[in-house]
């Protein structure tokens, strides 16, 4: 694999809706492999110690870093409405309205989005 | 109506790549190969490009401009704009300026077999092959590949993998798969069954943007693939 041409993932001059999407996918799948290697880390801690898994947990769980997760819940449900796409077009189902089906699953994806963010917001604020 | 356009073409001269202006007046209804013998009759003969029929039929022509692979001779200049940035297709190694090496991708096409496999194929005594309409239609618009590389360029599962066979062959693969006059589907299944064959494709289904002939060969692609997997399935129980 050439990495010069990875970076061909990531262009879009010239592309239609369906490379957006397909370079979003890529983005986001990599910010979910970066997550949960993070997570890993986090859990992985406890074996230190409960005292290590807590000063790790203090520094990323905290209202200040609300934002973080909520884009964190935007990558996820974009990377999860947007796979269910492909699995549905690469299953040979809805390929005529593949396009129009880009649309439904990101405004679901931000609905999904905002929904739990609300939801974090009331969880950490307590109202 | 005439105007002024710019082409900025990137060139290649076997050692360095380079880009080159070339700003002349283009009228209205001329395409983009006009501009480009244009330019190589009038402005630098030196500027090298593949092209032939000069109607869309031969699939020689076929370029990057302002980023998506199109057929030159197909392509109005001023229904792309008065700046046109003219590349070599994507994928394929440059050989000078607009010209690439497609003989890998030729090559690819051929290992899918895209012939018509027969038991009795006797050219002594040939025989007609009939077939109904609806037969016809099964896989009609999957014949009208020109093989000019577009999807190929076009598609990102290429440019990771250079042995991936990719749209255009499996295109063709699926077009001779669903012809009722053929009998070798089994043994094309095999060949687009493994790692470089159909399960490299991500879906990013802009070959079928891009095709100059509406070919649609990220649907067969996808039609391919249930057929392999429905083939890979049956394997296991023989």
């Amino acid at each position: 694999m050439e990495m010069r041409r990875v970076s061909g993932w990531f262009t879009l001059k010239g592309k239609s809706i369906n490379s957006i999407a397909y370079s979003f996918h890529r983005l986001t799948g990599m910010v979910l492999l970066l997550y949960l290697i993070a997570h890993l880390s986090f859990l992985t801690s406890l074996r230190i110690g409960e005292e290590t898994y807590t000063a790790f947990i203090s520094t990323t769980v905290r209202p200040e870093t609300l934002p973080l997760d909520s884009l964190l819940f935007l990558a996820t449900f974009y990377h999860a409405f947007n796979g269910l796409r492909v699995v549905l077009n690469e299953f040979g189902l809805l390929y005529e309205v593949r396009k129009a089906l880009i649309y439904v699953m990101t405004l679901l994806a931000l609905i999904f989005w905002l929904y739990s963010t609300y939801m974090m917001y009331v969880f950490v604020t307590g109202w | 109506m005439e105007r002024e356009v710019l082409f900025r073409i990137r060139r290649f001269d076997g050692e360095k790549e380079y880009w080159q202006d070339f700003r002349f007046t283009a009228r209205k209804g001329m395409t983009v190969l006009e501009g480009l013998y244009f330019i190589k009759e009038s402005l630098d003969g030196s500027l090298a490009f593949r092209a032939s029929c000069r109607m869309g039929v031969c699939g020689s022509c076929a370029v990057k401009v302002n980023g998506k692979p199109r057929l030159a001779c197909e392509t109005q200049i001023f229904d792309v704009g008065d700046v046109l940035e003219i590349e070599p297709l994507d994928n394929m190694p440059v050989l000078k300026d607009l010209v690439v090496d497609m003989d890998g991708f030729f090559r690819k096409h051929e290992a899918v077999k895209p012939y018509l496999i027969r038991k009795d194929d006797d050219y002594k005594n040939p025989k007609e092959l009939l077939q109904t309409p609806k037969e016809l239609h099964a896989y009609y618009d999957f014949s009208l590949c020109i093989k000019c590389g577009a999807c190929y360029s076009a598609c990102p599962a290429s440019a990771t993998r250079s042995d991936y066979l990719g749209p255009a062959a499996i295109t063709a693969a699926y077009r001779f798969c669903m012809d009722s006059r053929d009998e070798g589907k089994e043994e094309r299944l095999g060949l687009v069954s493994g790692s470089d064959g159909v399960w490299r494709c991500h879906f990013n289904a802009e070959c079928s943007e891009v095709c100059p002939k509406s070919v649609e060969p990220a649907k067969a692609m996808q039609k391919m693939r249930l057929m392999s997997a429905i083939h890979m399935i049956k394997s296991i129980f023989r």
